[in-house]
């Protein structure tokens, strides 16, 4: 038999690790499918719909499609950084998957590490390197320019990324993100006393990732595609790859310290109510497949909220975005840093030590509130003018 | 030429109010019809004037050649001889149609022929609501009079049984022959 250290150290979490690789392939192949399907639907058109059932197919046509395609390198280019620049955003975007809590430890924690959001920053933070890098291997100045605005970018939305996330770790005191959803599961989701820190969370996480509406490197009506005009086949899928993954961590990272990681549920009248920890341990291993499924949901409504700001938002002009990064983000999570550690505080040596808190998850409760107020009310949206869609629809003949 | 443009308020720069009534917007579109359709299964019908394929009726053709006339690009090719009939008891002169072909890769369906037709209702009518009209061979798009009359390989429309046969509204009281 294999040895216990050399299990417990190096087999379970590899075979851990291959779990999760083969979840985010999926999820990446869905998301190329759903991503196209849920735009077309806020535009008013059908998308891809011809491969197989709803077009399903088409989530395993487009990397074969990408697979066969012919690999070309421009002739000028720098060899080596064309080719090392997809592969350089893939390796954090993947290793950060084992830091992240899919569901109830030890089984569905690839590694447990006590300072795993720390980790989790500075990885994903590298990811950048490999767009610099292959925009200006690309020896193509659109691709160069789509670079450098992803270094600007990076360099202004880490900051407020960092800075958003304290105010939760000032709550729960730890960098554990098991620890973080345990004190969600006993208290209440981080995203009612910290709605400030988890919308500068929101934004910060869309830039990171090059997303709509802040996808400038590679703004199309202006760069052509920025840092990947020159690359086709597999190099251009790493990168699709790359940034689908980095999507996929960042929801992960949402979920995990703004909305209650794998639980679902929280505390009433001091009893745990719903699907937490402490109730899904009697099942067992089900309730650990239960948790991960609830996790993984919650995930992909935040894939979807991607799409969503796509489908909305115009892109920022360049300038906008650093004023909005620089000027409002960064002091606005300043702020939000300096009013939590105050409420936190002038509640620790009273009766009342949780009082700050209660103010915070007010505050969150009546934003929120006054938010799905403001959506509900106004004019009752009017019908689609009749037209072409509703002309008589005439089946096969 | 002046512009009005729409003043904001200060609450305007951070309360993001557009925004969230931008999602409002995109996420509501979600569950509406949508304007596209899944094409060859499903079609749209065209509108009671649109213009088709040529339909055409030897029986009520004169022969007159008043729609090669009027023809454009001169693409309707008409021969026609003259015959003696018997006719209600008496012997009549009457033109009998040899030929009458129709050039339809070169047709720009402006509809003049159907116009010029004298022959009540008209004996040559685009009102067919038939659209697909491609071919593999260019040579195909070339129909004589037969082919005219009847096509009925080409793609139609079942439910739509009477305006494929006869073209709507060109019908009058008690004209028909």
């Amino acid at each position: 038999m294999i040895p216990e250290p050399l299990m417990r150290y190096l087999v379970w979490p590899t075979v851990k690790f291959l779990v999760a690789f083969v979840i985010v392939q999926v999820v990446v192949a869905a998301m190329t499918y759903i991503e196209r399907r849920v735009l077309a639907f806020m535009q008013a058109r059908l998308g891809p719909n011809r491969v197989g059932p709803w077009g399903l197919f088409q989530a395993i046509a487009d990397p074969v499609k990408l697979m066969l395609k012919e690999d070309i390198v421009p002739a000028n280019a720098e060899k080596v950084g064309y080719f090392l620049g997809p592969m350089l955003p893939l390796i954090p975007a993947f290793v950060v998957f084992c830091l992240i809590p899919f569901g109830p430890p030890p089984t569905f924690v690839v590694t447990h590490v006590n300072v795993g959001l720390l980790l989790i920053l500075a990885l994903t933070s590298t990811g950048v390197y490999g767009i610099i890098l292959g925009g200006w291997a690309s020896n193509n100045k659109f691709s160069l320019m789509g670079g450098l605005r992803s270094a600007a970018q990076m360099v202004s939305y880490e900051v407020p990324f960092g800075l958003s996330i304290v105010g939760v770790l000032m709550l729960t005191g730890s960098f554990d993100l098991v620890r973080i959803v345990r004190y969600q599961e006993s208290h209440a989701w981080n995203v009612l006393p910290q709605l400030v820190g988890c919308f500068i969370f929101l934004v910060a996480m869309t830039a990171e990732n090059n997303r709509a509406p802040f996808d400038l490197p590679e703004a199309e009506s202006e760069l052509v595609a920025g840092f990947h005009t020159e690359y086709s086949g597999m190099k251009f899928a790493f990168y699709f790859l790359a940034e689908y993954a980095a999507m996929l961590v960042n929801s992960c990272l949402m979920v995990s310290l703004f909305f209650g990681g794998w639980s679902l549920g929280g505390v009433i009248m001091g009893r745990q109510v719903g699907l937490t920890t402490v109730n899904l341990q009697h099942l067992g291993l089900l309730g650990g497949v239960i948790g991960a499924t609830i996790f993984l949901v919650k995930v992909m409504l935040f894939m979807v909220a991607y799409i969503w700001f796509r489908g909305t938002f115009p892109r920022f002009r360049f300038d906008q975005f650093m004023d909005l990064g620089l000027k409002w983000m960064i002091p606005l999570s300043l702020v939000n840093i300096v009013v939590t550690g105050i409420l936190i505080l002038a509640g620790a040596g009273t009766r009342y030590p949780a009082m700050g808190e209660v103010v915070l998850t007010l505050f969150g409760i009546v934003v929120i509130a006054a938010v799905i107020l403001f959506l509900m009310k106004g004019p009752k949206p009017k019908a689609r003018p009749a037209g072409v869609a509703h002309a008589r629809r005439v089946s096969e003949v | 030429m002046h512009v009005e443009y729409p003043k904001y308020k200060w609450t305007d720069r951070f309360l993001l109010l557009d925004m969230l009534e931008g999602l409002k917007t995109t996420f509501r579109e979600l569950f509406k019809p949508k304007v596209t359709i899944r094409y060859p299964e499903e079609r749209l019908e065209p509108a009671d004037r649109f213009r088709g394929m040529f339909r055409f009726s030897f029986d009520r053709c004169i022969a007159c050649k008043l729609c090669a006339v009027a023809c454009p690009i001169d693409i309707i090719y008409i021969d026609v001889h003259d015959e003696t009939r018997e006719i209600d008891g008496k012997n009549k002169k009457i033109k009998v149609l040899d030929r009458y072909d129709i050039d339809v890769k070169r047709c720009m369906f402006c509809s003049l022929c159907e116009e010029a037709c004298p022959t009540k209702p008209k004996s040559i009518w685009l009102t067919t609501k038939t659209y697909e009209l491609a071919t593999h061979d260019r040579s195909d798009l070339y129909f004589n009079m037969q082919q005219l009359e009847y096509w009925d390989d080409r793609p139609r429309y079942e439910e739509l049984g009477a305006a494929f046969e006869e073209p709507s509204g060109h019908e009058l009281p008690g004209g028909a022959d």
